[in-house]
């Protein structure tokens, strides 16, 4: 019976509304529909009349046709007064936000945290050691023999005859394996000193991130296979790598990895010195001579260990010119990152 | 270690063989090529040239016009070498040509205004030397036009081979020559010994004596008489020019050149200047001067290895030899030592001496004790043929005790159990007998080979599985793409650390990280330092013992870059020597982790809507109240204030967990400000991180919201200007029942009106019960009560309350 009336009614309210310039006009609208004895209450009204079975079906149709109208009527509302406050419409918007002062981590820990992450997902734990080592952790329980030309492949500071300062990483995993009984699944990053001359490309402090995996069962192809996947997450998924036979006493075989220059994309370039290579890690099968000193059984277990320089990486990564700026603590440049 | 591809060629047959796959496959067995020059490629474009014609420069004193012949035509050229005349040979590198020593490209050019064609090259241009005294003149029969790499056989291939410290037999060509065989599959051809000896017999000329066999167990001698010391004939001088030494004579560069092939160091003795001509190896019994052949004198210390004659010292043992007894102009006879030394017993005396010698890197990493005998034979051979010496009948070969080959068993399938894959056993048998392994006992299961005695690394089984695996290549060693993670805990020692860094930044301070090797100065500032024993500079001399200085250093590095607004920090760890005497365990010092807040300069520019404002003590104290709430530490740590001489702080603040301090700042003193030249005022804070780890947080819970409405009220009142707000703080807290929830200072300050020696602090108190609405009347009670109590206890005014 109402539906007509409305219809109309917000037929009316719209076109009112529409038309509206002003908070003015926007009073006349309210006073003609919305006031007590606008065309609203009105409405309601005539509720009275209607058969008693009809009454809820009416009455929510009216209540529904309310809230439209208000919602709508505030809705205007807020549009006029945002073109209109005098107060706001002074206000220059182009003006300067305010500051925030905001923190960062270093680039080095930025990079460490990445490599820790993917570790972490391949089921590696975490583990730390003394910046302070014996020589029997940092050398003779990684099978550098004394008076052996493999000492001179890392130039060493002392504090005393039988302490020094790590010259790697690598002295943890003696560490870890004395504690924990095989399967031993950790990396281990941390601060590592050289007595070398300071230069742009060398300082005589950097940091490290060793790893090792010592189980019954594990092989080089296992080794390959896991540091080929945390390259490409952390290089890149089209990477080309290759592995070398190298050197380290406390592996055996013992290899280097390379990845191709990302510079140069493997051309060649003065980075890679023309190669199209770029060495990342070390790496090889736990020497046997090692597990005599932490008490495993080399006929049982096998193991793979690898090691990375963390600052090369950046200096690759980001083509930061020498090797000094990351300890400068200059704030434009640990801003930069 | 330099090798020459020409001289590998001498013993391994490498035609059709590229370059390229040489360099790559040496470096993917083992052997790194780091580095490699082809000459033709290096003297691309640069000629054999006549000098016609040379006139003064008509603007330059030094420099001349000369017109060079190619071959083709006549070119003028500038040169400004003393030495340029008509007539001369010279190397002509022509327009387009790229000049070795700097790489760049040459091009037509006018030096003080007259035309260049070319240029005229001194030897260090070319890199076959350092000379630049004047330009290179060549032999006068060479043709002009000819390629300069074809007239000097400069046509060789140079490769700077990384060896590593496993590899001794590789610091040879020889060496390097036999891993190209097995990669190749090709024969390694051995020199052959081919020599006449006259009727004379060495033992009746002379005599060796091995006093000390564990360090030397192995010494032969040649004898050549009547030799003529020359300059090496031109195969010889090209060799040793080639792998980048010089040529002294023809003796020394017969020793360099088998020291090269063989990797056996040799040296020669003039025979006539041995006492007694005779040869005893023997350690010093005490310390010793020595003059060696650099003409130095040097302290040999006690238990050194020596090479002496009847009399006197002559040699040291396998690092370097004599003046007393060196090959001179005037020497005739000689005696060539080639032996075997005890590789540590070099070691130790070339550390001791700091004296390293192309023999002592070669002796100290393992010298082919088989092939002493061979090298010296070799080298008498050679030495007669460049000398026109005659060699004595027979050899020394001092040998008391004999040393044996190694004997190492592989089991076939320890190979896949440590590579993952299966190398047919055929493969694994040539690989093995390629490289020299002597195959003793075999079976289907395992091999037993005899290892040669220029491969001391090769000791165990797993060392043969690398050679196998190098050989064959570790590109066909798969790469698996699926592991198994045993599931368990993991461990992370990073942790702490990692959420301490987090909040940090979360409150708006960059990381720093310093090197925590610092100066003397700086590491004695707060405790007691570890000195390193060899710095590498007085800069770098100890380890810190406080975070503190390392930051001072960056504020003021900052600061000289005009950077004046610093909020950084630090994790570190930090060094204090706890045994004053002696460092000979862990016990004897300590390492512990630290961070450290730094605040200096402004906290918030002048902009157009707000005022400057620069760091201030309260800045730090707020910073830390955030820091330890966002680590659940607020309610564990207690604030403490007092001063202290031998801070390093003026506001000196310490935060404690049961008494015990946890950490320490403030703002940094004047002195030591001074001390590192900074200006400004810097505020610090350092915490003890594994103290920290150790306080146990409250596990996480969540707390329901609020849902009654919570009373304000507000009071001021007027206290002696000696009142701290602390103790009144804590008194207002302490003082109410359980309704009060929080005080806030929102007011202080002291005025004229106040009066002399007061000031008025205002509080805002919050009220309220977790289970019910409080009525108005109890909160009044209770703030009224605690009117009359802050009143009484501070001898307060009421200035207000609402």
């Amino acid at each position: 019976m109402l539906d007509d009336l409305i219809t109309s009614i917000k037929k009316e309210f719209i076109k009112d509304i529409d038309e509206a310039k002003s908070i003015a006009d926007l009073e006349q609208i309210r006073i003609k529909f919305l006031s007590r004895n606008g065309l609203l209450s009105q409405l309601f009204d005539k509720l009275k009349d209607i058969p008693i079975e009809q009454k809820p079906l009416e009455g929510k149709n009216l209540n529904l046709l309310r809230n439209e109208l208000i919602e709508k009527f505030e809705l205007k509302k807020g549009e006029l007064k945002t073109l209109t406050d005098d107060e706001n419409s002074q206000i220059d918007l182009t003006l300067p936000g305010n500051n925030y002062r905001l923190g960062g981590k270093h680039i080095l820990t930025q990079t460490l945290d990445e490599i820790k992450t993917i570790f972490k997902r391949l089921g590696f734990s975490v583990y730390e050691g003394p910046e302070v080592e014996s020589d029997y952790y940092n050398f003779e329980a990684l099978n550098f023999p004394a008076d052996h030309p493999a000492r001179d492949m890392q130039d060493t500071f002392f504090i005393s005859e039988k302490f020094l300062l790590r010259t790697h990483t690598t002295p943890v995993q003696v560490r870890i394996m004395e504690n924990h009984k095989p399967p031993v699944r950790a990396i281990m990053p941390g601060r590592v000193y050289r007595n070398e001359a300071v230069s742009a490309r060398s300082y005589c402090m950097f940091h490290q991130v060793d790893g090792i995996y010592v189980d019954t069962d594990v092989t080089f192809a296992e080794l390959k296979g896991t540091l080929v996947s945390f390259a490409k997450q952390f290089y890149g998924e089209d990477l080309k790598y290759r592995f070398r036979p190298s050197f380290f006493p406390f592996t055996e075989p013992s290899a280097e990895m390379d990845i191709t220059c990302f510079l140069c994309k493997g051309k060649g370039c003065k980075i890679c010195k023309n190669t199209g290579w770029l060495e990342i890690l070390g790496c090889g099968m736990v020497d046997p001579n090692v597990f005599k000193y932490v008490d495993v059984d080399p006929e049982k277990f096998t193991g793979y260990a690898f090691g990375m320089g963390i600052e090369r990486i950046g200096l690759l990564k980001y083509g930061i010119t020498d090797i000094r700026m990351y300890f400068e603590n200059d704030l434009r440049f640990l801003k930069q990152f | 270690m330099r090798i020459s591809l020409n001289w590998l060629k001498e013993y391994v047959d490498l035609k059709g063989i590229p370059v390229s796959e040489i360099v790559h496959e040496l470096t993917m067995s083992g052997l790194e090529v780091e580095d490699y020059t082809d000459q033709s490629e290096l003297y691309k474009n640069i000629f054999v040239g006549e000098v016609k014609e040379v006139q003064k420069h008509p603007n330059a004193d030094k420099l001349s016009v000369c017109k060079v012949f190619n071959g083709k035509e006549e070119l003028q050229v500038i040169c400004g070498a003393p030495n340029v005349e008509a007539g001369q040979k010279v190397v002509f590198a022509t327009v387009g040509s790229v000049v070795p020593n700097g790489k760049i490209e040459l091009k037509k050019a006018k030096i003080r205004g007259v035309e260049s064609h070319g240029m005229i090259c001194a030897e260090d241009e070319l890199l076959l030397s350092e000379n630049h005294t004047g330009i290179m003149v060549l032999d006068s029969k060479l043709n002009p036009g000819a390629e300069i790499s074809d007239a000097l056989g400069l046509d060789d291939v140079i490769m700077e081979i990384g060896v590593t410290p496993n590899r001794p037999d590789a610091l040879s060509h020889i060496g390097v020559a036999r891993d190209i065989a097995a990669i190749f599959n090709k024969e390694l051809k051995y020199p052959i010994l081919n020599y006449k000896e006259t009727d004379e017999d060495i033992n009746s000329i002379s005599s060796v004596e091995i006093q000390d066999s564990t360090n030397c167990p192995r010494y032969a001698a040649k004898v050549v008489k009547d030799v003529q010391i020359l300059e090496s004939p031109d195969w010889l001088k090209k060799k040793i020019i080639q792998i980048g030494l010089r040529p002294i004579n023809n003796i020394v560069d017969v020793t360099n050149f088998i020291l090269h092939e063989l990797g056996q160091p040799l040296h020669a003795f003039d025979l006539d200047l041995l006492a007694g001509q005779k040869i005893i190896v023997k350690s010093t019994t005490k310390e010793k001067k020595f003059t060696t052949l650099d003409s130095k004198e040097r302290i040999l210390p006690a238990d050194t290895l020596m090479i002496c004659d009847g009399d006197r010292e002559v040699a040291i043992a396998g690092v370097m030899g004599g003046e007393n007894s060196e090959i001179t102009q005037s020497s005739k006879n000689i005696l060539i030592e080639s032996a075997y030394f005890n590789p540590s017993s070099i070691r130790k005396t070339s550390k001791k001496l700091q004296l390293s010698s192309d023999s002592s890197y070669r002796f100290e990493r393992g010298t082919d004790f088989n092939n002493v005998l061979f090298a010296a034979e070799r080298a008498a051979q050679l030495i007669a043929e460049v000398s026109g010496g005659k060699i004595c009948k027979g050899s020394i070969d001092a040998y008391p005790v004999k040393l044996k080959n190694k004997e190492v068993l592989l089991r076939y399938n320890s190979v896949k159990k440590n590579l993952g894959y299966d190398i047919p056993v055929e493969k694994i048998d040539n690989i093995l007998h390629r490289l020299g392994f002597k195959e003793l006992k075999k079976n289907e299961s395992s091999l037993t080979v005899s290892v040669p005695g220029f491969r001391p690394d090769v000791e165990r089984e797993i060392d043969l599985i690398e050679e196998i695996a190098r050989i064959h290549g570790y590109d066909n060693i798969p790469t698996i793409s699926r592991i198994n993670i045993t599931l368990g805990e993991k461990h992370d020692d990073s942790e702490f650390a990692d959420k301490i860094r987090d909040t940090a930044i979360s409150l708006g301070f960059y990381e720093m990280i310093n090197n925590p090797l610092v100066p003397e100065n700086y590491s004695k500032l707060c405790g007691e330092p570890i000195a390193l024993t060899n710095p590498l500079s007085s800069d770098m001399a100890d380890l810190r013992t406080s975070l503190l200085p390392g930051v001072l250093s960056v504020v003021v590095r900052n600061l000289n870059k005009g950077v004046k607004d610093l909020a950084l920090f630090e994790i570190g760890n930090v060094f204090q020597r706890l045994n004053k005497n002696k460092i000979e365990s862990f016990k004897d010092f300590n390492e512990n982790q630290n961070l450290i807040f730094v605040l200096s300069g402004k906290e918030t520019q002048k902009t157009w809507n707000s005022a400057e404002k620069r760091f201030d003590f309260y800045s730090l104290k707020g910073l830390l109240k955030a820091f330890i709430q966002k680590i659940s530490l607020d309610n564990v740590l207690t604030d403490l204030y007092y001063s202290d001489v031998n801070s390093k702080y003026d506001l000196n603040f310490t935060l404690t967990h049961n008494s015990e301090p946890i950490g320490a700042g403030g703002k940094v003193k004047k002195q030591l400000l001074q001390m590192f030249e900074i200006d400004q005022d810097v505020f610090c804070f350092e915490f003890n991180l594994d103290k920290l780890k150790q306080i146990p947080v409250q596990p996480q819970k969540f707390t329901e919201p609020l849902k009654y409405p919570k009373v304000i009220r507000d009071f001021a009142f007027i206290f002696d200007i000696s009142v701290k707000y602390g103790d009144v703080n804590d008194y207002i807290l302490t003082s109410s029942s359980s309704l009060l929830k929080k005080v806030d200072l929102f007011d202080i300050f002291e005025s004229e009106t106040l009066g002399a020696g007061k000031k008025s602090m205002a509080f805002s108190l919050e009220f309220f019960d977790e289970n019910r609405t409080l009525t108005e009347e109890e909160v009044e009670k209770e703030f009224n009560v605690l009117i009359q109590k802050v009143s009484k206890e501070f001898n307060a005014t009421l200035r207000g309350s609402k």
